[in-house]
């Protein structure tokens, strides 16, 4: 019994094997070898990013993009940095797990003589190491400043974080904290809790607040995936008609929530740009064109005003 | 004598909720002596034991060792009393090796708590070698019989643990006659070395054989404590049960029919070969030699536990393939196993559930569980197996051995098959309850039934079986008709 | 003697409906606490909220008490619902994407069966494994993606027939059938005697491996109805939706008395476990705990379940002996 496993698990390596080598033999001798190391391929933004990373990579002729998962543990993605080392990549890209966790391996690709870039978010302050990013800080901080006008005084509000010790969640928070809660004393936060990035746990703490409290003036949500599961809870009922939601991300959903005018705004985090901008930088770099560059995507908010090139931006992508 | 009292027992009472299991016992121990504990299933042996060795405590009264009154809370306690308790149901770990199990609980260490394995192995060989009994150190408990693990317990009790006062439990309940006499000689030399032995059994025969004194317990009460000069077989029978026994075995003439089963060459590599017997309805035959003989392994080849190589099996002039259990219990082929806690009782279901488990189809109405007709059922055969159980829904694993026992034999009178294989079928289990279950197999050879018994006990082969076959490695040494039945011929094949 | 039998009384009752008891307690306490909980409202938002993990936990329970286990059901559920919701997209279908959860998640457990029985690889392994697997295709099926505007597919997450949202409606009809298996049917007192003692089992002529699968089988088709249940109330297909949730109905199935040794646990434990932690949840968040001391709170009460469990059945078994010896 044992030995027929065996076997199955080793036809399947080979399998594997054999796949990947009859990939690498398609690769020109002239190309320039990139790895893309993402933060978790069962992260739906950090996909929509890998997706748009390889879409985007088709474009350069001199560029051979492999993807590797760090399927979200600081252990995992370091080791894959490891293995991209030794495997001598011309530029190696780190979407980190988490910024400080990945820092000494970040520090190796440099020393090892290769290309470097982070990228959402960046890894601050690598000598030698080039990055592309938006800033979580600033996504949150636009979609706060609505808000500061837009939350009626004396509200009651509920907010949804990501996964504790996430670069992102915390500071887009912080925004949220510096930016709104700081600025308006008199606005009552009657629930708070970590939905870990996922609609259906956002519902169920959504469930519960609706249970709790009288009114709910507004959701604040540190992504669109939470801010659409509350909202979800919600839906239908005449007395959350005017409630204001704000998320991050510029999700396909979001942007539908936004059109039916159920959701308020949100800042797109758009994996296209990111992409495309990541991709012009590795070119730069590998054809030794600039030895070091730092450099910023904007954070265009979206609101029921401008919510239709959005969502034909996503309908293009082949998201709707 | 009094001076010689190493453990006395004052005034024990025990109760528990809604019986009361000992009333006002006075028992002692004497250095240098075998004490010997009989009673009924019930009678409250185990309770009295598990109050010496700490499991329970009594209610009232209480316990003197050297004459100093000690309390005695706990198992741990009790050892370090110097009460060692070898157990009738042995729980062990079947992947330890015998080196190990040698030392579990007592492993001597070096100052930073490191196990000194040598120091181990060397006594444990020391040990083997002075008891006579040639185990390799490294196999492990699952691949030696239960007799092997009885008899490593006793020796561990004995020679690891140097306990003053030694509690057996059945100890013969699982090993064969050449071993129970190393038994019996390992008690001996204990008391000649001024042990207390307090040695708890069914077996009339040992019981006379071993005895210095004889205490009988009957429904939590002391009925007789006196030397073993003093008492026959019959009364401690009659003591026990509180009547008088007319026989011991329950035998009937009964005209024997049509063969029923018939195996022919059966083989199986290395462990038997050439087996060729058969049955025939109505008739009781039984399966003798030595442990080790292959007595069990032929049994469960024919119920389908444990496959064959070559060989025949024809019940009622067809021939069966038994590839699995589904195959012989279909054809009206059941198995009692000498290992009832491992292969024949689901202890954590009620004594219904266990009853009715391989039948089920029987009780099943448009594919739901008839429950009246199922209760009806169930309570009649714990009436006519006489089960002592509180309820049918009261856990099997709350039973005595000896009812469990019936439990499991009732869950096959519910199949009611042709054929009856009971490996050890009154091992472990008292002498009221034994009786209760040859009066069963007469009253099943009675209908037509044909029984296939292998025991270790010749008693009770040669007081009820018609016909005896015996084994020796592996092989059928011999048949004999029960004109020809003697402890002696028996013995004779047996040893090859 | 009177106290005895008063003190007898007590704990009889105490092994026969414990964890009824601390339910009860547990509502109790919650209704002091805060007003909001005792409502027809909330206490609908709770049974609708357990729903989705209770049905993981009948499966759960089934699979326990036949000695096996399921750690794949999340996974299994998210690559059921989420090709179920695309299956819908396509052809409209409500009757297909529901058959497609169901065949998807048998086929699952199929495996899961297969890995357990033919090849005898430990429940705990195998199922480890299809949990990885079910994810990696899940995650594959939409690169990572979401999938929106699923349409009339909320029907059967959303609705309700009456005044009982259809989630309630499922629970309570898979509830009921759990109940029947372990209780009315052959099958269900093969499982117990399989996980209460396997090679007795075969010594019962029971065929040991074909209950197992059938085992593996049901929970695969509760599976897949979470899984439309499930995609159908988030309204959308989430590849990454329902990390985690085999814990949770392991817990509900735990604390409800089912016994991780297998041979022991009922579908009305089950429902009672699932509750104690729905409430627990629910009193949770309307009073406000912060996250990290919810989870603290509930491990503790996984231990204390346990611990709980262990006791009253010494206990159990000690009365029972002492009503014999």
């Amino acid at each position: 019994m044992r030995k027929s496993l065996i076997m199955f698990m080793s036809v399947l390596l080979v399998l594997g094997l054999v796949v990947s080598v009859g990939g690498n033999e398609v690769m020109a001798q002239e190309e320039y070898r990139v790895a893309y190391i993402a933060r978790a391929q069962g992260d739906s933004f950090a996909a929509w990013l890998a997706n748009s990373i390889i879409e985007e990579s088709n474009k350069y002729e001199n560029i051979d993009l492999q993807v590797f998962d760090g399927q979200g543990s600081d252990a995992k993605q370091n080791s894959l940095i490891e293995n991209a080392i030794v495997n001598e990549f011309d530029l190696i890209i780190i979407q980190p797990n988490n910024g400080e966790a990945q820092r000494p391996y970040a520090e190796k690709v440099v020393e090892a003589g290769i290309d470097l870039i982070t990228t959402n978010a960046r890894i601050d302050g690598i000598e030698g190491g080039s990055s592309v990013d938006a800033d979580p800080y600033m996504q949150a901080a636009v979609v706060a400043e609505m808000a500061l006008e837009q939350v009626p005084e004396n509200a009651n509000v509920v907010v949804l974080n990501g996964p504790p010790g996430n670069f992102h969640a915390s500071e887009r928070r912080k925004a949220w904290e510096a930016e709104f809660f700081a600025k308006r004393p008199d606005v009552t936060i009657v629930g708070e809790q970590i939905a870990n990035w996922n609609k259906d746990e956002a519902m169920r703490y959504m469930e519960d607040w609706v249970q709790a409290n009288d009114h709910i003036d507004a959701i604040i949500s540190m992504n669109d995936n939470m801010a659409a599961g509350a909202l979800e809870v919600v839906k239908g009922d005449p007395e959350y008609n005017d409630i204001l939601s704000y998320g991050v991300d510029g999700t396909a959903e979001a942007v539908l929530l936004i059109k039916e005018g159920r959701m308020t705004a949100t800042t797109l985090q758009s994996a296209y740009a990111l992409a495309e901008r990541i991709l012009w930088v590795s070119d730069l770099l590998v054809t030794d064109k600039v030895m070091e560059i730092h450099t910023n995507i904007g954070n265009p908010v979206v609101t029921s005003e401008n919510v239709e090139q959005y969502i034909e931006m996503h309908e293009k992508a082949g998201n709707l | 004598m009094g001076k010689n009292v190493k453990l006395r027992l004052e005034n024990i009472d025990k109760s528990f909720p809604g019986v009361k299991a000992l009333d006002n016992i006075n028992f002692s121990a004497e250095k240098g002596s075998v004490h010997v504990l009989c009673g009924e299933n019930g009678a409250g042996k185990s309770t009295l034991m598990k109050i010496i060795n700490g499991v329970y405590h009594q209610d009232t009264g209480n316990i003197y060792i050297d004459d100093k009154l000690v309390e005695i809370d706990s198992p741990t306690k009790a050892k370090e009393h110097g009460i060692s308790m070898i157990f009738q149901e042995l729980d062990f770990v079947p992947e330890m090796t015998v080196e190990e199990n040698f030392v579990t609980g007592n492993w001597p260490t070096s100052k930073f708590g490191k196990v000194n394995w040598k120091k181990i192995r060397k006594q444990a060989k020391e040990i083997l070698e002075k008891e006579g009994l040639d185990y390799d150190l490294d196999t492990k408990l699952k691949d030696l019989s239960i007799s092997d693990i009885q008899l490593l317990e006793i020796v561990k009790a004995v020679s690891y643990d140097a306990a003053d006062i030694i509690i057996m439990d059945e100890p013969t309940s699982a090993i064969s006659d050449t071993e129970i006499d190393l038994l019996f000689d390992k008690i001996r030399s204990l008391r000649e070395r001024g042990k207390s032995i307090i040695y708890i059994s069914h077996k009339m025969d040992e019981i006379f054989k071993i005895a210095d004194m004889i205490t009988v317990l009957r429904d939590g009460q002391l009925v007789a404590t006196k030397p073993k000069e003093e008492l026959d077989i019959e009364t401690v029978i009659s003591l026990m049960v509180g009547r008088k026994l007319s026989e011991n075995f329950p035998k009937e003439d009964i005209e024997i029919g049509e063969e029923i089963l018939k195996v022919k060459s059966l083989n199986s590599h290395r462990i038997f070969k050439d087996i060729d017997f058969n049955v025939h309805a109505g008739e009781i035959i039984g399966f003798s030699g030595l442990v080790g003989a292959g007595r069990t392994e032929v049994l469960r080849a024919l119920f389908g536990l444990d496959s064959y190589d070559s060989g025949e099996i024809i019940i009622n002039g067809k021939k069966i393939d038994v590839t699995s259990t589904n195959d012989s219990i279909d054809n009206g082929m059941v198995m009692l196993s000498e290992d009832r806690r491992r292969y024949g009782i689901i202890p954590v279901r009620s004594v219904k559930e266990n009853t009715t488990l391989a039948n089920l189809e029987e009780f099943i109405y448009n594919g739901r569980l008839h429950r009246q007709k199922e209760i009806e059922v169930v309570e009649e055969m714990c009436e006519k197996m006489n089960v002592k159980t509180p309820s049918i829904d009261t856990d099997v694993s709350a039973l005595s051995g000896g009812n469990q026992q019936k439990v499991v034999l009732a869950k096959w009178m519910v199949n009611d098959p042709d054929i009856f294989l009971l490996d050890e079928p009154t091992r472990g289990i008292d002498v009221g309850a034994k009786f209760e279950i040859y009066k069963l197999m007469t009253a099943l050879a009675k209908r037509g039934k044909a029984i296939l018994m292998v025991s270790s006990e010749l008693p009770e082969l040669i007081g009820m079986c018609d016909r005896i076959y015996v084994m020796s490695e592996g092989k059928l040494t011999g048949e004999l008709k029960r004109k020809d039945f003697s402890q002696e011929a028996i013995m004779k094949l047996a040893v090859g | 003697m009177k106290d005895l039998k008063l003190g007898d009384k007590f704990s009889r009752i105490k092994q026969k409906y414990g964890i009824f008891l601390v339910l009860i307690l547990l509502f109790v306490v919650s209704s002091l606490i805060n007003s909001n909980f005792l409502s027809v409202r909330n206490l609908t938002n709770i049974s609708r909220q357990i729903s989705i993990t209770t049905i993981l936990a009948f499966g759960e329970t089934i699979l326990i008490i036949s000695g096996l286990l399921d750690l794949s059901n999340g996974s299994v559920l998210a690559l059921a619902g989420l090709l179920s919701v695309s299956v819908f997209k396509m052809t409209g279908s409500l009757i297909l994407a529901f058959i497609v959860a169901i065949v998807v998640a048998v086929f699952c457990n199929i495996i899961n069966g297969i890995m357990v029985t033919k090849f005898e690889t430990p429940p705990f392994i195998a199922t480890l494994a299809m949990m990885a697997m079910a994810r990696g295709a899940a995650l594959l099926y939409t690169n990572g993606q979401n999938i929106y505007r699923i349409g009339d597919y909320t029907v059967f997450g959303q609705g309700s027939i009456g005044f009982v949202p259809t989630p309630i409606i499922f629970f309570i009809l898979i509830g009921i059938v759990t109940w029947y298996i372990l209780k009315h049917t052959r099958l269900g007192r093969s499982l117990y005697a399989i996980g209460g003692n396997e090679e007795a089992a075969v010594a019962s002529g029971i065929n040991v491996n074909r209950k197992k699968m059938l085992a593996y089988i049901v929970n695969g088709v509760f599976v897949g109805i979470a899984g439309v249940i499930f995609m159908s109330r988030v309204n959308a297909g989430l590849p990454n939706g329902a990390v985690g949730f085999e814990f949770e109905a392991l817990t509900s199935s735990i604390i409800g008395g089912t016994s991780f040794s297998g041979g022991v646990g009922t579908a009305g434990g089950t429902v009672i476990g699932a509750f104690i932690v729905g409430f627990l949840n629910n009193i949770m968040n309307l009073v406000g705990v912060n996250s990290y001391v919810q989870q603290i709170i509930r491990g503790g009460i996984i231990a204390l379940a346990v611990i709980y469990d262990t006791r009253t059945k010494k206990m159990r078994t000690k009365s029972q002996l002492g009503n014999v010896e």
